[in-house]
């Protein structure tokens, strides 16, 4: 147990922890959300994430950039991560829809159980995965830097790099933007409405059908966000990136309090922070396994999560 | 009655599927003799095990082309187990099952081997593994093991050598990914570099972020890192160790000597040092080099090794032995000159006689540094 690393380098992983749970609460806000609206634990939304990575890595193939160019500069650079960056949220957006329709929809409208439902979600992540194993014969792919990663500052031993200091901000835009769409927009009140009451909403004329896909499009579009950070960050994917990653968001998600977005938000950043810190004093190794003992442990003490569910209350 | 029906359907599925699933020892084969590979052909590692599998079909080709009529099937009877003893174990038993497969060259992968090789051994499979270096498999596979490589016992010391040879106050911060092969890799390494140690951490497989880890090597203050481990997480790893700032040595072993490492690390693997008890195909013999690329066929690391091995088996076959137990007995008494080095295998199915070669990657290339004194 190395606690005097973490003393040392506290800065520096603190930092890489806030990056690593920026890619995490985005998410879980997808996990969150459906799990609000439905009462389902959409299993599939792992696969909506990696999706969104090679559609970020198609995306940057598209826009001509090869894995041994230079990275680019300028205009030609921001123009190359806007359109991975908007290509990914749309390819996983899509996905996420597609499969609330193709999978949930009918199994919801016809009364089915939960049990179906989740039966369902996890059949529908399976294929996804083993689909792109073909596709890409199991190989991982690299993606080229398209922005050079250079040291922006050192504060307190910690060394700030672009690239994370880009995500932090740009993810904390994107939560941002979308807790002001679930709390002012017509959609996000619909939200709101049915995941307080889904017989009441429909009685007060809210349209079930179009908001829980609005509900899936909201989560997939965090979703490839997440997915082109984390290719901006690791520059790598392969047709397994969803799973471990996956879990992590959900454990984040319930650790937060499953069905609250500020939990979600809360969840995945203390996360990233805790496993990089269980990291640093009790090796690599034991990430996994205190991690989620401390989730264990704070569902012992408030099983609702740290931010309560809101399954009664408007809080999603 | 219906219970006693049940019963009995259960007992009669149970020894059924025993009986389906035992190995068959010595079963005689009705059509023709096959070679067998077994190593990852799918998944991140099966660049290495298509390499292997290229060294087995070009053994195979010329031994047919030079002995037209003989009884040995033109196709490798592959076997894939993703490098992986997951993928291995339920495997296995189908192999041994196969009558016809009387001899396998591999498994690649150590995991694999340690799960695959008891069930070899109750069928009297003869394997000749040109990559598993784990030095406690001979436990395992007993009188049907032989390795046509050197083990870690001699390629973790010659990679200490090759570290300090580059600086004598080299600082070592260890890294494995808890593979069987890695962790008995490393620990030949520590010993050999005794008191130049100055860190340890595991990142086992499916690890993406390495912060932590970065963070301690930093705080070690090491000169260089011996990472043991294969090459697609190598390949991360090094990359967020340069992407951290950091310019000290990485230094790894044959599990990360492929050019897919140099492919994913990209300018990260610049400068990197490797070690491999595996001599260039290119190097061995420039001639059939040639040819075998001729034939579509790109040789690799172990292509020379897999290649001498299925020589060996073919040896066997020719001099008239046609069953797994003559084929077994042949190759552990008898001796083979191959490419790499004469295989001659002792009591515990290991070889002597070769070196460790060092390969440093350079401009985007694997370039061979030469054996490892």
């Amino acid at each position: 147990m190395d606690f005097a690393l973490l003393r040392d380098a506290f800065w520096g992983l603190t930092f890489d922890g806030l990056a690593l749970g920026a890619i995490y609460a985005l998410i879980s806000l997808g996990y969150t959300l459906v799990y609000g609206v439905l009462r389902l634990i959409n299993f599939a939304h792992s696969e909506v994430f990696m999706i969104g990575t090679f559609s970020a890595l198609v995306a940057s193939g598209i826009m001509g950039v090869k894995v041994e160019d230079d990275p680019r500069t300028g205009w030609k650079m921001i123009l190359t991560l806007l359109v991975c960056l908007i290509a990914a949220m749309l390819a996983s957006a899509i996905t996420a829809v597609l499969v609330e329709i193709i999978a949930y929809r009918r199994l919801r409208q016809r009364g089915a159980t939960k049990l179906a439902t989740l039966i369902s979600a996890i059949g529908v992540s399976i294929s996804l995965v083993e689909a792109f194993r073909i596709i890409t014969h199991s190989l991982p792919r690299e993606f080229p830097r398209i922005m050079d990663k250079t040291f922006l500052l050192s504060y307190a031993g910690a060394d700030i790099r672009n690239d994370k200091v880009i995500v932090i901000v740009a993810a904390g835009l994107m939560m941002f933007a979308l807790e002001r769409f679930i709390s002012k927009s017509r959609y996000g009140k619909g939200i709101r409405a049915v995941s307080m009451d889904e017989n009441t909403a429909t009685l007060m004329g809210v349209n079930i059908n179009k908001v829980i896909t609005v509900t899936f499009l909201a989560g997939g579009l965090m979703a490839g966000a997440a997915a082109f950070f984390y290719i901006l960050v690791y520059e790598n994917t392969s047709f397994k990136v969803g799973f471990f990653l996956g879990i992590s968001a959900f454990t984040a998600a319930v650790l937060g309090g499953i069905g609250n977005l500020k939990g979600a938000l809360f969840g995945g950043f203390v996360l990233g922070v805790l496993e990089t810190y269980t990291s640093a004093v009790f090796g690599t190794a034991w990430k996994a396994v205190i991690s989620f003992s401390i989730l264990v442990l704070v569902l012992l003490i408030k099983p609702t999560g740290l931010f309560g569910e809101s399954i009664q209350q408007a809080r999603v | 009655m219906k219970k006693i029906i049940s019963a009995i359907a259960t007992v009669a599925l149970v020894v059924g599927t025993a009986v389906a699933v035992a190995p068959a020892a010595n079963a005689a084969c009705s059509g023709k003799l096959k070679i067998a590979y077994q190593g990852p052909l799918t998944g991140p590692e099966a660049a290495l095990g298509i390499n292997e599998l290229n060294g087995v079909k070009f053994a195979l080709s010329k031994f047919l082309t030079a002995n037209k009529g003989a009884n040995v099937d033109a196709t490798v009877y592959e076997v894939d187990d993703q490098g992986d003893p997951a993928v291995a174990g339920p495997i296995a038993p189908k192999v041994a099952a196969e009558e016809c497969v009387v001899a396998l060259v591999g498994p690649a992968y150590s995991g694999a081997s340690k799960v695959s090789l008891p069930v070899y051994l109750s069928a009297g499979l003869s394997i000749i593994t040109p990559s598993a270096t784990n030095p406690t498999l001979p436990t395992f596979g007993k009188s049907i093991f032989h390795r046509a490589v050197l083990t870690d016992d001699y390629q973790g010391p010659a990679a200490a050598r090759l570290i300090v040879s580059k600086n004598k106050n080299a600082k070592v911060f260890l890294v494995n990914d808890a593979s069987d092969y890695a962790v008995g890799l490393q620990k030949t390494v520590d010993i050999t570099l005794a008191g130049r140690v100055v860190g340890k951490d595991v990142t086992p497989t499916g690890t993406t972020d390495f912060t932590a880890t970065i963070a301690k090597i930093k705080k070690s203050k090491a000169t260089a890192v011996f990472y043991s481990g294969y090459f697609s997480q190598a390949a991360v790893f090094v990359k967020q160790l340069r992407d951290s700032g950091s310019k000290i040595t990485f230094a790894s072993g044959d599990g990360t000597l492929d050019d897919q490492f140099v492919k994913l690390a990209r300018k990260s693997a610049e400068g990197a040092l490797l070690t491999a008890p595996a001599i260039p195909f290119e190097t061995a013999s420039p001639k059939l080099a040639k040819e075998m690329t001729a034939m579509g066929m790109k040789p690799g690391v172990y292509t020379t090794e897999s290649y001498d091995a299925a020589n060996f088996f073919l040896d066997a076959i020719k001099a008239g032995n046609t069953d797994r137990a003559s084929i077994n007995k042949y190759v552990s008494t008898k001796s083979h000159k191959g490419l790499s080095k004469t295989l001659k295998f002792d009591a515990e199915g290991e070889v002597s006689g070769a070196d460790v070669n060092g390969f440093i990657v350079k401009n985007g290339k694997l370039v061979l540094l030469g054996a490892i004194k």
